[in-house]
């Protein structure tokens, strides 16, 4: 009995000391200031050498039936004040954040801190422009030599020597048979020499004619296009054109073809878009014609085909030529022609 | 090619105002490229009838008038004095602009009011000077504007004429044009001729000793004339069209060339040695004076006009200095004759002389226009200076030259523009263009073009007329149905993107330049005298000497840019170009190799507020360097400093070498070099040899998983001699060959104080990490210290 007796003793007084943990607990969570006082608190109460296992040291002393009986209630305990600290933990994270979102600021004007960019020059980018288009509708791209022989740059051409058609280009000579070419149709005449139709090309290139002023440059760029098929018509080329032109400056853009003269095509034509600065009303820019010359093309002249060894009467095609220069000062409004070549960074920095 | 709106009209019928003339004509590929009015804008200068004329009562000189304008009377003040009560005048009213943007507003002269004002001849800018008012003939209806009851209102059509299109450089010739476009016919002005008794061939002879060059040769004779100077029609119509008023027999054939589009020339006959025209090839060396007073000298395939002695002119471009027609010449030999294109344009060519007749010639005049140009002239002559024209023509046309026969199938027209055609509307298109059709028997058409069209050659020439006259409007746009070509951008092409992307992706502007420069850039680059670069390709014609070579190196373009920017105070810069140079070879085409250049100057990055702009360096340039040679996947790139370039400094640049192939070099620039191109600032730069870097990349690279396991590392400050370069500590610490080793970095670099002279402090950082397992950092500490011990013995380094 006596035994029993102390036993009880030692229970109740477990009973209380926990009961008194707890309360103690409980009450320093709710009285701690922020995430790490509560942490403390986890220390204090719940840390390896915290109250509660210090307590748990004495279940050793209590009788086997006894022990199950307190250790639930230490378990009990336990997760009560667990539970308690995360809630006030996840609280005063809250706290925390809505403290920081309410209180820190910066000045967004501030200058970004940049990589410096750089930029592609407008030529370059209206010459992949028109690759890409015509890319898209099955032409690859050519390329052929600037300094050319007479040959390829005149006669398989159609322009016999002493023609006055050579007078429309004003040529830089190397020597009796070399040359500056003047334009990118010989890279026509070596694509045709060295394959067979289908033909679909596009050719880039620098071409030279001695002429300077404000609006011409001893040096610019052209786009040479040629397709040579069974059965291609002039009416192909004016569809051609047409999507070129639409995609090039917008959809709906008025496409006009009117008659001209190149030795290498016939019938040829001059290719007139609608005016893109003033849309076709009348302008400077259009001389109040409405209209803007950017293309030259024709029908594949049979003189040319007799030149690269193809039959005329079995197959037809069509060639076209733009100037890039033109292109890009209508596409971003540059009046001077000079600026293209003057690589100031204050004029290429903004393409 | 300039020509009036009211000159076609005498020509050919139209009910089409100046604007849809133009347009017409430019759909008919006859471009009008501007167009000028003549008397627009002066509707308020109007016929006006002087009522009453009295004196000014305050001024002596002026008179007071009332002026009726056909709807009301006005009173004008007058200072001039040619004019009487009665007369019709010319009045500007209120509102009206004269020439000089003069207006003309209300006002008070000394006192009386003035509506207006009477003008003279040179206010209206119808003469240099005019004394007094202009006094119109009389019956002219009141209120009428002046220019236009005077038939002055006129608009001028400049027309840019294609090289082929000779037959229409005249008014005829555009008439024709506007005539077969609105079917109807062409009217040719009158030629009566009053041919005296006499036979032309009594007097004058013409033989043709190089008929090959001049197929026909006719000549007419006029005796009596008076060389004074034309009438004001005359001298108003070639000012018109912006020709200038001689003589009156001068100005006959110029206007009858504007006319009929063939040009004629008129000798003195009596200069003209036996009366005779020789026509014949020039003697090699032979002298000659056109009539600008330049002597010439002559070769044999110069075509001359000749007398019974020398020659008289070069046949088709300029008439001789002595035989022209002269204020005492009285009998005249009128030549129009036919030339060879190629022989004229030899001639005008060679000489530099480039002249109405000329032009017309070389393109192709009309052979058969010569009689009818012929008695144009002469009948003017005749009328103008009052002299006889002589009987007959001698006319030397030995071969007949007819147009060819085109056999034109209309089913290829219509495959050729896509369009459907049938036979009679090719055939009435043809007809309308003064051809003669005739159908053949397998269904074709045989067409002759009428002598005028030179350019009619072919079947598909005449395709050509047919699209035209039906208008390029008419043509549908259709797409075409083609064949699938398997094709893709070359890998050169892909490339050429690839790194322009990567420079402009490393904040670098592309620049262009001008492929021939100035043959002293090799100079300035202090190139060797031997080296290669200093043969370069020259122009036979260049410009300016600053642009007569073709560049062999970007190296010049691209420091100009620099100077030019910093000239203009831009002082950071990072360009770029890829564009060809230009190497001659030992064939005849030079090569033409693509290449890549940069320059680097000034700061790295913008001024900012979170941190200072550091200068650019060599670094720099190898960075962009090594991440371009990175991201084309070549690989084995090694750094070698065997001076490159003697524009760059010696100790600054270096080659750059991709296993054995030499790919370029880069550094900085000489500072002698800089001081050549003028340039304040040192500039980093770099070439590149893109053709080697295309062969060299490596289209897919060799992609290995990573490692799962946590890495480990370890850092060591190396004490070693300067002359030890990186490079070679890092080399040597690869050659450990442990598969661990992931990484190897240099992260600092330093010199100075607590370091002895002639030694650095290099502190690498070597990343660890297995591809099987965790390591032990036992394991770790092992390789590590094998890596110390291998950098000790081979490049003799302490540990600090």
């Amino acid at each position: 009995m006596k035994h029993s007796h102390s036993l009880f003793l030692k229970v109740t007084s477990m009973r209380e000391q926990l009961q008194r943990m707890r309360d103690a607990a409980l009450q320093s969570i709710e009285q701690a200031d922020g995430e790490s006082s509560l942490q403390d608190v986890r220390v204090r109460f719940l840390g390896r050498k915290g109250e509660l296992t210090g307590l748990m040291k004495g279940l050793g002393a209590l009788s086997p039936e006894e022990r199950p009986i307190v250790g639930q209630l230490v378990n009990t305990i336990k997760d009560e004040i667990e539970s308690c600290l995360e809630s006030a933990l996840t609280s005063a994270r809250e706290q925390e954040i809505n403290r920081r979102l309410q209180t820190e600021r910066i000045d967004v004007t501030l200058p970004g801190r940049r990589l410096p960019c750089g930029t592609r020059h407008p030529i370059t980018l209206v010459i992949e422009e028109v690759c890409d288009i015509f890319a898209g509708l099955g032409f690859s791209v050519a390329e052929g030599p600037e300094i050319e022989h007479d040959w390829y740059n005149f006669e398989a051409l159609n322009f016999p020597p002493e023609h006055p058609a050579r007078d429309m280009q004003d040529t830089f000579f190397v020597d009796n048979n070399l040359l500056l070419r003047t334009h990118t149709s010989p890279v026509q005449i070596r694509t045709m020499l060295k394959q067979k139709p289908p033909v679909r090309i596009i050719a880039p290139g620098t071409v030279y004619r001695c002429d300077s002023d404000a609006t011409h440059s001893p040096m610019f760029h052209q786009i040479e296009g040629l397709m040579v098929d069974k059965g291609v018509t002039f009416g192909d080329l004016k569809g051609m054109l047409t999507v070129f032109t639409n995609q090039l400056f917008g959809q709906k853009t008025g496409v006009r073809l009117r008659p001209s003269f190149f030795p290498f095509t016939e019938p040829s034509a001059e290719v007139d878009i609608a005016c893109v600065i003033c849309g076709g009303k009348g302008c400077r820019v259009c001389k109040q014609s409405g209209w803007l010359e950017i293309l030259g093309a024709g029908m594949v002249d049979p003189e040319v085909y007799r030149h690269v060894n193809y039959d005329a009467e079995e197959i037809s095609g069509f060639a076209f030529g733009m100037g890039i220069e033109r292109i890009a000062m209508l596409k971003y409004g540059i009046n001077d022609m000079r600026l293209l070549f003057e690589n100031d960074v204050r004029f290429l920095r903004q393409f | 090619m300039k020509v009036t709106y009211n000159w076609l009209k005498e020509f050919v019928d139209f009910d089409l105002s100046p604007e849809q003339l133009a347009d017409v004509l430019t759909m008919l590929g006859l471009e009008v490229e501007g167009m000028e009015k003549q008397g627009c804008g002066m509707d308020d200068v109007v016929v006006a009838l002087v009522e009453e004329k009295r004196q000014h009562p305050n001024a002596d000189k002026l008179s007071l008038c009332r002026v009726n304008n056909g709807k009301e009377v006005l009173d004008v003040v007058c200072g001039a004095q040619n004019f009487k009560q009665g007369d019709t005048v010319v009045l500007a009213q209120i509102g009206a602009v004269l020439p000089g943007d003069f207006k003309i507003k209300r006002s008070k002269i000394r006192g009386e009011e003035s509506f207006g004002m009477l003008c003279s001849e040179k206010e209206l800018g119808l003469a240099e000077e005019s004394a007094g008012i202009m006094v119109l003939p009389q019956g002219l209806t009141l209120g009428t504007p002046v220019f236009e009851a005077l038939g002055l209102k006129d608009t001028l059509l400049e027309i840019g004429l294609t090289p082929n299109r000779a037959d229409c450089l005249s008014v005829a010739g555009i008439a024709r044009e506007i005539a077969a476009k609105l079917g109807t016919q062409i009217r040719y002005p009158d030629m009566p001729i009053a041919e005296s008794a006499a036979p032309a061939d009594a007097t004058i002879g013409v033989t043709v000793e190089a008929a090959d060059l001049c197929p026909r040769y006719a000549a007419r004779y006029i005796s009596g004339c008076r060389i004074a100077p034309s009438p004001q029609w005359l001298v108003k119509r070639l000012n018109a069209v912006g020709m200038r008023s001689i003589n009156n027999v001068v100005d006959v054939t110029n206007l009858v060339m504007m006319e009929l589009g063939h040009p004629l020339h008129a000798f003195d006959c009596d200069q003209l040695e036996g009366h005779r025209i020789v026509v014949r090839r020039a003697g090699e060396g032979e002298l000659f004076t056109t009539l600008d007073d330049q002597q010439r000298t002559l070769t044999a395939d110069d075509l001359v006009i000749c007398d019974a002695a020398r020659p008289v002119a070069l046949a088709g471009v300029m008439g001789g200095l002595y035989s022209e027609i002269a204020d005492t010449t009285t009998n005249i030999l009128l030549e129009s004759a036919w030339f060879r294109p190629a022989a004229v344009r030899r001639t005008s060519k060679r000489l530099g002389l480039h002249t109405e007749s000329s032009h017309r010639f070389e393109r192709g005049a009309d052979i058969g226009m010569v009689p009818r140009a012929l008695d144009r002239a002469a009948s003017l002559i005749a009328e103008l200076s009052g002299g006889a024209v002589a009987g007959g023509v001698v006319d030397v046309y030995p071969g007949k030259m007819n147009p060819p026969a085109i056999r034109m199938r209309p089913e290829r027209a219509a495959a050729i523009l896509g369009i459907e055609l049938s036979r009679q509307e090719v055939a009435d298109i043809l007809v309308r263009l003064e051809c003669s059709v005739r159908e053949t028997n397998e269904g074709a058409l045989e067409v002759v073009p009428p002598t005028y069209r030179i350019d009619l050659e072919r079947e598909i020439d005449l395709v050509e007329e047919v699209a035209r006259m039906k208008g390029f409007d008419a043509i549908p746009a259709t797409m075409p149905i083609a064949r699938v070509i398997s094709d893709r951008p070359t890998q050169h092409q892909r490339l050429e993107r690839s790194v322009r992307d990567i420079l402009v992706g490393h904040g670098m502007n592309e620049i262009i330049n001008f492929s021939f420069i100035s043959p002293d850039a090799a100079d300035k680059l202090l190139l060797s005298d031997d080296d290669i670069r200093r043969t370069a390709i020259k122009l036979a014609n260049p410009l300016v000497a600053e642009q007569s070579v073709m560049r062999t190196s970007l190296m010049p373009g691209v420091l100009e840019a620099v100077a030019r920017n910093t000239s203009f105070r831009t002082m950071d810069l990072k360009l770029f170009e890829i564009r060809r140079r230009y190497l001659p070879t030992a064939e005849e085409m030079p090569h033409e190799p693509l290449c890549i250049a940069g320059a680097l100057t000034g700061s790295r990055a913008q001024t900012s507020w979170c941190s200072a702009p550091d200068a650019v360096d060599f670094y720099d340039v190898k960075g962009i360097i090594e991440n371009l040679l990175e991201l084309l996947h070549i690989r084995g790139v090694t750094w070698v400093t065997d001076q490159p370039e003697p524009y760059y400094h010696p100790g600054k640049s270096c080659s750059v070498m991709a296993g054995r192939e030499r790919v370029g070099s880069f550094g900085e620039i000489h500072p002698t070099v800089q001081a050549n191109f003028e340039i304040e600032k040192p500039v980093y730069a770099f070439e590149l040899d893109f053709a080697k870097l295309v062969t060299l990349s490596k289209p897919t690279p060799n992609i290995t998983a990573p490692s799962r396991f946590p890495d480990s590392t370890r850092d060591s400050a190396l004490l070693v001699s300067d002359d030890v370069p990186a490079e070679r500590i890092l080399e040597c610490v690869r050659s450990v060959k442990a598969r661990e080793i992931e990484q190897v970095e240099i992260f600092d670099l330093y010199r100075g104080v607590g370091i002895q002279d002639g030694f650095k402090s290099i502190a690498i950082r070597i990343r660890y990490r297995s591809y099987e397992r965790t390591l032990t950092d036992d394991e770790i500490g092992a390789i590590h210290a094998k890596v110390v011990a291998n950098l000790i013995n081979k490049l003799n380094v302490s540990i600090r």
